[in-house]
């Protein structure tokens, strides 16, 4: 989906959170109106309540007028900082909230089923998203592993205890599979 | 331009993007980030990627919801940091006015002493960015008492950096002169120590080397930024 409005949009971000760092409202309620959308599927994903990921959502647009001075165009793009507080604010809910000391056993189920539907939506709605081609290009575990780290914060801890595997083993597939993810990317 | 990164750090840039890391690794990384921009970028650069993974979840929230985070916005402990840093600054650009009735304030209402219990995680903070006039890294470790602060980048100029922390009740106190290359050693004083947590502002201002540290900035941050608790 080629998307000529996305420079356009990228860059009215810009400017609207130049304002929101100066204490503009009327700017936030321009970025919020642009983007709750967007941040309101990232809380939901991850904390999987509504009326949570509502409030979450608050959250997040507080933390974008208290640190939009911090914002660096040059660093990262708009919609990838959004997202970034989005999913952390999320996953420090999830952690607070739904946290177990230990890992129940079944959660190794839970992450071999990890939501191939959400997955095939992601492929179709953004075909040429490289990153999807190559998480497809790993290793199953490695990718299921990930794909738990980034939808739902597991540590590498967590997610050695989930696949009951020892740590050390579970540090080295994702190290590799990373490694390759890079090569596949182009990093460098 | 970002330079290569070896292997190892390459894999821990994106750890650190993916969340895998906790404790120690993770802190290390962190400081990392601060201390070392090409390692950022890579962080930065492994974010940008995965965004794509957030794609096809798009939802409408409920419509009330943006009237409730207008209510909160003024409430907010930022806004009020921000104004009172808008107000400092110009003060400062106006008169030694404002660092006069700040000193005034400080004078009139000293503080009582009171048994500081120390925030007991380090704290890290990133002053400056690329557009400002400074870039600086500080990281402090409750346990000493010491916070070290690296200065990446310094405009060249006659006065002497001086380091300053804004808590919430906005009013800077400064932590001393700091060095204008490589790292310094700030031992801060057993009072000021609870300042040194979450949210709070470490700034740097320009000032004359006589006198300090000084009651008062006598001029506008070079560099600023949040203290955050790892």
């Amino acid at each position: 989906m080629a998307d000529v409005g996305a420079g356009v949009r990228r860059e009215s971000l810009v400017a609207a959170l130049e304002q929101v760092a100066r204490g503009d409202q009327r700017a936030l309620e321009d970025v919020y109106m642009a983007t709750c959308a967007k941040l309101f599927g990232v809380c939901l994903r991850i904390c999987q309540d509504r009326a949570a990921a509502e409030d979450i959502l608050q959250q997040v647009y507080i933390k974008v007028w208290d640190r939009a001075g911090r914002f660096d165009p040059d660093r990262a793009s708009p919609i990838t900082w959004l997202c970034a507080i989005a999913r952390n604010t999320a996953l420090d809910w999830r952690r607070a909230n739904q946290a177990p000391a230990h890992l129940p056993e079944s959660a190794a189920e839970a992450i071999a089923d990890a939501t191939p539907l959400a997955w095939e939506a992601i492929a179709s709605e953004q075909e040429s998203a490289r990153i999807v081609a190559c998480l497809d290009g790993l290793d199953e575990r490695a990718r299921r592993a990930i794909h738990a780290a980034f939808y739902d914060g597991f540590t590498y801890l967590q997610l050695a205890q989930a696949m009951a595997v020892p740590l050390g083993t579970m540090k080295s597939w994702i190290r590799r599979a990373l490694l390759q993810l890079r090569g596949c990317l182009g990093h460098d | 331009m970002t330079e290569a990164l070896p292997e190892d750090l390459g894999a821990l840039a994106a750890e650190l993007a993916l969340g895998l890391l906790d404790g120690e690794e993770r802190t290390r990384a962190m400081r990392l980030c601060l201390s070392d921009p090409s390692f950022a970028a890579a962080v930065d650069r492994w974010r940008d990627q995965l965004l794509p993974l957030h794609g096809g979840f798009e939802e409408q929230p409920a419509p009330d919801l943006w009237p409730a985070i207008r209510r909160r916005l003024t409430g907010s402990h930022d806004d009020r940091l921000r104004r009172a840093l808008r107000g400092w600054r110009i003060g400062a650009i106006a008169s030694g006015a404002l660092a006069a009735s700040l000193a005034a304030v400080l004078v009139l209402r000293p503080q009582p002493v009171q048994v500081i219990h120390a925030p007991d995680r380090t704290a890290i903070a990133q002053l400056g960015s690329d557009e400002a006039p400074a870039l600086l890294a500080a990281n402090y470790d409750p346990s000493g008492g010491v916070l070290r602060i690296r200065a990446l980048r310094m405009p060249a100029s006659n006065l002497a950096p001086e380091l300053w922390v804004i808590p919430q009740d906005g009013v800077p106190r400064s932590l001393g002169l700091v060095s204008t290359d490589g790292v310094s050693r700030v031992s801060v004083a057993a009072s000021t120590r609870s300042l040194l947590r979450d949210g709070a502002t470490l700034a740097i201002t320009l000032e004359p080397r006589e006198g300090a540290p000084h009651r008062a900035p006598s001029s506008a941050p070079i560099a600023a930024g949040k203290i955050s608790t790892i």
